[in-house]
């Protein structure tokens, strides 16, 4: 950047003629654009940072009061109007869940980097991509990015969050606790993850997807999951296999390994916990099971504080407390949708996705019971990670699930072992259940 | 016996001072590591109290109190990482236990019902002397290859509650029943070579092979005289507690005719798993599935020919097993010596099974159906005189003879989620009961009009159906289970269980089992229709 206006710039010479100037500019325009991560294409522009121009000055504006503030029930009304209503709620009403006081810190807002792999995808499939009738993607299997990265519907926005693969690739170490706020009763769970995305790769190579050869099954996406705590679920291990066909559900294998088994699970057990924490399966990662499962209506903008950067551990809290204290929380002007299972005997009457413009990350979402009611509030809190290729991609730290009918809690904190890492394939194959259960 | 006493006190120690140590310093709430992570240490102390609740007035001469089991036992698991490399990777594994059952303790009546020799064998881990050691193996990886060396647990079955093809570990069913104390307790360890060859052949073919150079256990029954076990009989009129009844003597000659650590007694097993798609009725089906073959000893013996004797109720010849059991009887109904039993005098035979599982989720029945055959070729059985000769009640009859007979055993099992709408959300309920139905079918071939007994006398089949729901409060804190069986021949059982997880290391489970039954002769395990019981464990894992 420095050369365009320093003193190399005079380095050209006048001789060259106007051609000369006028292929210099056009370089120095896309290296400036390139300055920018973002790429303009046939009318798309990736990535999108949340706010630019005059938005972002605003935003610095505001960041000069409150950037570094810890902000606590006595204080928490002034920044109310960038706080979600569940937010609001735990840290005015610590006593409820578990905690004397709950407080936060306003950091300044950052724009994540993109990696070079993602911001060529999106480039290369986002222009071509369109919605099928049934409202699969065209190609699913065979593209990768993010397909719409100027969004029309809820329905563009929900594949623009299942573009996003974080890396194509982890390993990370998942330690969480079950929290029962009134009793102050806490059970702690500690597992060894390996995720792996088959297609929809960008960072790491085969790219876009395995081939058929390498992928007989038409997997989507796997993960290996080996438990360490609690005592009598150390080595319990298990295998979840998502599959390319949306009409395919996921196949779950679990070795218990107090019965020494390995069984097979019913994929329609999606909506019951997983071990008593507040989530279910679907859950997982914000959501899991195909897109195609759900009907999304975009809600718009919503302009919210939540943790983007956070530092693990300035993560706190006391045993019983169900929501962590030291959030980092910066303001992002999230995407909002609307969701709904087509099941309509589905556990959740409705889900709120708050979706990250510039990744497309799920920061956070609320679940309504089919009563209606507010019941609960999964909230990711991300860090930005090295990984393949020197690239650095924002992925999982940390995060909590707020029950806020029974006050009930479930929180984790995630080591990031390994991001875009190559995993072997035939780690996903039941033979590894038992091979690899300690 | 001083000498075993100290070696059970430093047993005890070992057991309890460890964990104790362990609970006083900063530890994760999951295992324990060691020697930068090398070594895992896990383990569990528990307090399993049974308080019978059906005492059948002729039993209650047997014990003064209600308590059935007050059994503190304590498992220690080790794990050390030997080699850790992208070539090899080599494990050492141990499994530990320790167990002492105290009723007898302060029971006098219990006390005295019970031999001293069946005590000894029945109060903590020394039936064998390697008991307190259930697994004990070296683990190694290399490439596809991996090889387990030791004392080993093999699960190989698809479903639960009734055993079908997973025959390589007897159980050890003195003290409770399954579902009450986990598999890997109950199941008897063997010392075996155990391997696998994880292949890249379509369908994830692994194949496995095990070798059990003569390691032999037979199957553990309750004793006589104690709580899950019959009172021995027949009464002994001058002094009804006189122990070693017709039970005591039948489990005292099998375990002398137990067959010595020798290669000649090896047993073998192979079994092929695999992992295949198929596409059926437009719906895509995972099957896991595995064949397998078994070539070993029956896990309960029949007489040698040559030691049963004349069938005859007048033979009192104790050399012989028919003369033996009389004269017991005999000598219980006249308070005269007890005789001692002829040694070797039964046989533990050799038989082949050959078994298929298969378990896949169905879109359709939106559940998980498993299935199980085994063909067992060849079961080791004894004889009796026809009904028409000897009318006595099965296990009241005359042994004749040996004779083998081929059975078929059927597992089926259904397995699916059941989303209750007005449970979720209940007690923190998610509203989900994991239900499990099952079938179960044995199918004795041939004739079977002098079969004496193995399962119910002459019948040519059985057949078991099963019921299993579990769901959950609390956020699973507390855990509910209902398990019940009923046998067409009109025996079984109804187990209701509570778990409570209130935090990292305490466990509670409280419950009740009921048992029923038509009549006891007809069937052997009807012989659990007075055991009803509830119990209480207090544990602490680690």
């Amino acid at each position: 950047m420095t050369f365009l206006y320093g003193d190399n710039f005079k380095l050209l010479k006048k001789e060259d003629g106007m051609k000369r100037v006028y292929t210099v500019i056009l370089s120095a325009l896309v290296i400036l654009t390139f300055s920018f991560d973002a790429v303009f294409a046939a009318g798309i522009k990736f990535p999108v940072p949340s706010y630019e121009g005059q938005e972002l000055a605003k935003l610095r504006q505001w960041e000069k009061t409150w950037a570094g503030k810890k902000i606590t029930k006595e204080n928490i009304d002034q920044i109310k109007e960038f706080l979600h209503e569940g937010v609001y709620i735990a840290m005015t009403q610590p006593e409820k869940f578990g905690a004397e006081t709950i407080w936060c810190e306003v950091v300044p807002y950052r724009q994540y980097p993109t990696s070079k792999g993602k911001i060529a995808a999106t480039m290369k499939y986002a222009p071509t991509s369109k919605l099928e009738e049934n409202g699969m993607i065209a190609g699913y299997g065979q593209v990768a990015g993010i397909p719409f990265p100027q969004p029309k519907t809820g329905l563009e926005m929900a594949w623009n969050f299942d573009g996003n693969t974080r890396g194509d690739a982890s390993r990370e170490k998942q330690w969480g606790n079950v929290i029962d706020c009134r009793s102050r009763n806490e059970r702690e769970t500690i597992q060894y993850r390996w995720e792996l995305y088959w297609i929809g790769r960008y960072d790491v190579e085969p790219i876009p997807a395995f081939s058929k050869k390498k992928n007989p099954r038409g997997i989507a996406r796997s993960f290996f999951q080996r438990h360490a705590a609690p005592a009598d679920f150390v080595d319990t291990t298990m295998i979840e296999i998502k599959y390319i066909n949306p009409k395919r559900l996921e196949d779950l294998w679990v070795y218990t390994a107090m019965f020494r088994r390995i069984r097979r699970y019913a994929s329609t057990q999606r909506s019951d916990t997983i071990d008593g924490t507040d989530m279910i399966y679907d859950d997982h990662d914000g959501w899991y099971t195909s897109i195609i499962h759900n009907t999304y209506s975009a809600k718009g903008r919503a302009d919210l504080l939540v943790a983007r950067h956070q530092d693990r551990d300035k993560l706190e809290r006391i045993k019983g407390q169900g929501f962590w204290s030291g959030v980092q929380r910066e303001r992002v002007n999230h995407w909002v949708v609307e969701v709904k299972n087509k099941n309509k005997n589905y556990v959740y009457s409705k889900q709120i996705w708050y979706l990250d413009p510039e990744t497309w990350q799920m920061n956070f979402k609320t679940m309504y019971n089919r009563q209606g009611e507010f019941w609960k509030m999964y909230e990711m809190f991300y860090s930005v990670y090295p990984s393949a290729g020197n690239q650095k991609t924002p992925s999982y730290n940390s995060e909590h699930i707020m029950d806020y009918i029974r006050s009930h809690g479930s929180d984790s904190k995630r080591e990031m072992l390994e991001l875009g890492a190559e995993i072997r394939t035939d780690l996903f194959q039941v033979k590894s259940l038992k091979q690899k259960s300690y | 016996m001083h000498k075993k006493r100290g070696l059970s006190f430093i047993a005890a120690v070992f057991f309890f001072l460890i964990p104790v140590l362990l609970m006083t310093t900063e530890q994760s709430h999951g295992a324990i590591y060691f020697f930068e992570n090398k070594l895992r240490v896990k383990g569990s102390l528990y307090e399993f109290a049974m308080y019978q609740t059906k005492i059948k007035p002729e039993d209650k001469k047997f014990s003064d109190t209600r308590f059935g089991l007050m059994k503190a036992k304590a498992t220690l698991e080790l794990l050390y990482k030997a080699v850790e490399n992208d070539t090899l990777e080599v494990n050492l594994f141990g499994f530990f236990r320790w167990w002492h059952d105290s009723v007898m303790d302060f029971d006098d009546q219990r006390h005295d019902s019970v031999s001293r020799r069946n005590r000894h064998f029945y109060q903590g881990p020394y039936y064998d002397q390697d008991d307190w050691i259930n697994e004990l193996y070296v683990d190694i990886y290399r490439g596809p290859w991996n090889i387990r060396l030791g004392k080993q647990i093999v699960f190989w079955s698809e479903v639960e509650m009734v055993r079908t093809i997973d025959r390589i570990n007897p159980l050890d069913l003195r003290y409770t029943t399954p579902g009450i104390d986990p598999w890997d307790e109950m199941k008897i360890g063997l010392w075996m070579m155990r391997g696998f060859y994880n292949s890249d052949l379509p369908g994830q073919l692994v194949f496995e092979w095990i070798w059990i150079p003569g390691d032999f256990e037979g199957v553990r029954t309750p004793r006589e005289g104690t709580p899950m076990g019959s009172g021995p009989a027949p009464p002994d009129p001058k002094d009804p507690n006189r122990p070693f009844g017709q039970g005591g003597a039948v489990n005292a000659m099998w375990r002398s005719s137990q067959p010595a650590f020798n290669m000649r007694n090896s047993s073998f097993a192979f079994r092929l798993r695999g992992n295949s798609e198929v596409e059926l009725l437009g719906e895509f089906l995972n099957l896991d599935w595995t064949v397998s073959w078994y070539h070993g000893m029956n896990q309960t013996p029949v007489p040698n020919r040559e030691n049963i004797g004349k069938p005859s109720f007048s033979n009192i010849n104790t050399s012989t097993i028919n003369g033996y059991l009389n004269n017991l009887a005999v000598s219980r109904l006249t308070s005269s010596p007890t005789p001692n039993h002829p040694r070797g005098a039964w046989e533990y035979k050799f038989f082949d099974a050959i078994g298929v599982s298969c378990q896949s989720f169905i879109p359709p029945i939106k559940g998980v159906l498993r299935g199980e055959i085994s063909y067992e070729i060849g079961v080791p059985q004894i004889t009796a005189f026809s009904d028409r000769i000897d009318p006595s009640p099965s296990f009241a009859k005359l042994m004749v003879g040996t004779t083998e007979r081929d059975q078929v055993n059927i597992g089926i099992t259904y397995d699916v989620p059941i989303m209750y709408d007005w449970l979720q959300g209940l007690w923190g309920s998610g509203g989900v009961v994991d239900t499990s139905i099952g079938f179960f079918l044995q199918e004795r071939l041939g004739n079977v009009s002098r079969i004496r007994s193995t399962f119910a006398y002459q019948d040519r089949s059985q057949t078991n159906f099963t019921l299993m729901m579990r769901w959950h409060f609390w956020n699973n804190e507390l855990t509910q289970v209902l398990r019940t069986l009923y046998n067409t021949a009109n025996f079984g059982y109804v187990a209701m269980t509570v778990n409570w997880t209130p935090g990292y290391h305490m466990r509670y489970e409280t419950g009740y089992m009921y048992f029923y039954a038509k009549d006891p002769w007809d069937f052997n395990q009807a012989n659990a229709e007075n055991k009803d019981f509830i119990y209480l464990k207090i544990g602490y894992e680690f």
